[in-house]
């Protein structure tokens, strides 16, 4: 299973890395990204490649944010069937509520626990 | 505005209890009187605007940072490790976004800003807000301070 992980900190990175593992997922790759534009580079360049199973996402980035990567994703129409699930601190309605508008299927806010991104995130892969 | 701080500080000390516990399986209390100076500090900030214009800054010696590090991945950091400013950077994140996201409508719709880290004490710090106080944490002897200031 293959997945992206976008975040501006590598720390961050790394810690959903080790969620992921924890909730049982076997990743056979994890492709990393610091802001959104990373993030769309990266879908470009590996639209020949296996399919990616899952992307995380932070929200607040610098370059280009989680809300702005999500329309720019749909807009060039790149990995559309893959769940996306935001990890962020903004855990205001306002922005659950634009990100679900914007393509995601799921919301965790930081800090979180590998339970609770086990419990978002394997219904999705099991329903994808 | 005496219960405004003391709401402050309340929901502050909830939110870096939460981060300590949630993320780093360790629990952190606060602490009474001022952290001493230390040489080197490292310094994230983190900025609120709209609904709360402030700001929250976390500040923690090389030492403490490095533990900070290690118990969020889980792995031990090395000297000069840029790991080591990125996890005091998000540890502050945390804390910021905890803090914001206890607060009552409309305060809580604010939008923070990602964190800057630096390496140059809190020394001339002078907030430009209303309110502003400071708070010093231990988690297993490590001390870090955070000032909130809206």
């Amino acid at each position: 299973m293959r997945a992206l992980i976008i975040d501006d900190s590598a720390v961050m990175r790394k810690v959903i890395e080790r969620a992921l593992r924890q909730a049982g997922l076997e990743l056979s790759e994890v492709l990393q990204a610091s802001n959104g534009e990373e993030a769309l580079q990266t879908l470009r360049d590996n639209q020949g490649s296996a399919a990616l199973a899952l992307i995380l996402s932070d929200i607040n980035m610098p370059v280009m944010d989680g809300l702005q990567f999500l329309e720019a994703r749909k807009q060039e129409n790149l990995a559309q069937g893959v769940p996306v699930v935001m990890i962020t601190t903004e855990g205001n309605e306002s922005f659950v509520l634009r990100a679900i508008a914007a393509g995601a299927q799921g919301y965790i806010c930081k800090p979180f626990t590998a339970e609770q991104v086990k419990a978002r995130v394997l219904p999705l892969l099991r329903a994808a | 505005m005496a219960n405004t701080q003391d709401e402050a500080v309340t929901r502050l000390d909830s939110a870096v209890a939460e981060v300590f516990e949630t993320m780093l399986e360790r629990s952190c209390d606060p602490l009474e009187g001022e952290v001493d100076t230390v040489e080197g500090r490292i310094v994230a900030r983190i900025q609120f605007t709209g609904a709360v214009d402030g700001e929250c800054l976390l500040y923690a010696s090389q030492a403490t940072a490095s533990v900070t590090a290690e118990a969020l991945l889980g792995t031990p950091s090395e000297p000069h490790d840029p790991m080591v400013d990125d996890a005091i950077g998000e540890l502050c994140n945390m804390i910021a976004g905890g803090w914001k996201s206890k607060l009552a409508s409309p305060d809580s719709n604010c939008s923070i800003s990602t964190p800057a880290v630096t390496r140059d004490g809190l020394e001339g710090y002078q907030a430009k807000f209303g309110t502003k106080f400071s708070r010093n944490y231990s988690f297993q002897g490590n001390v870090f301070g955070v000032v909130l200031a809206f």
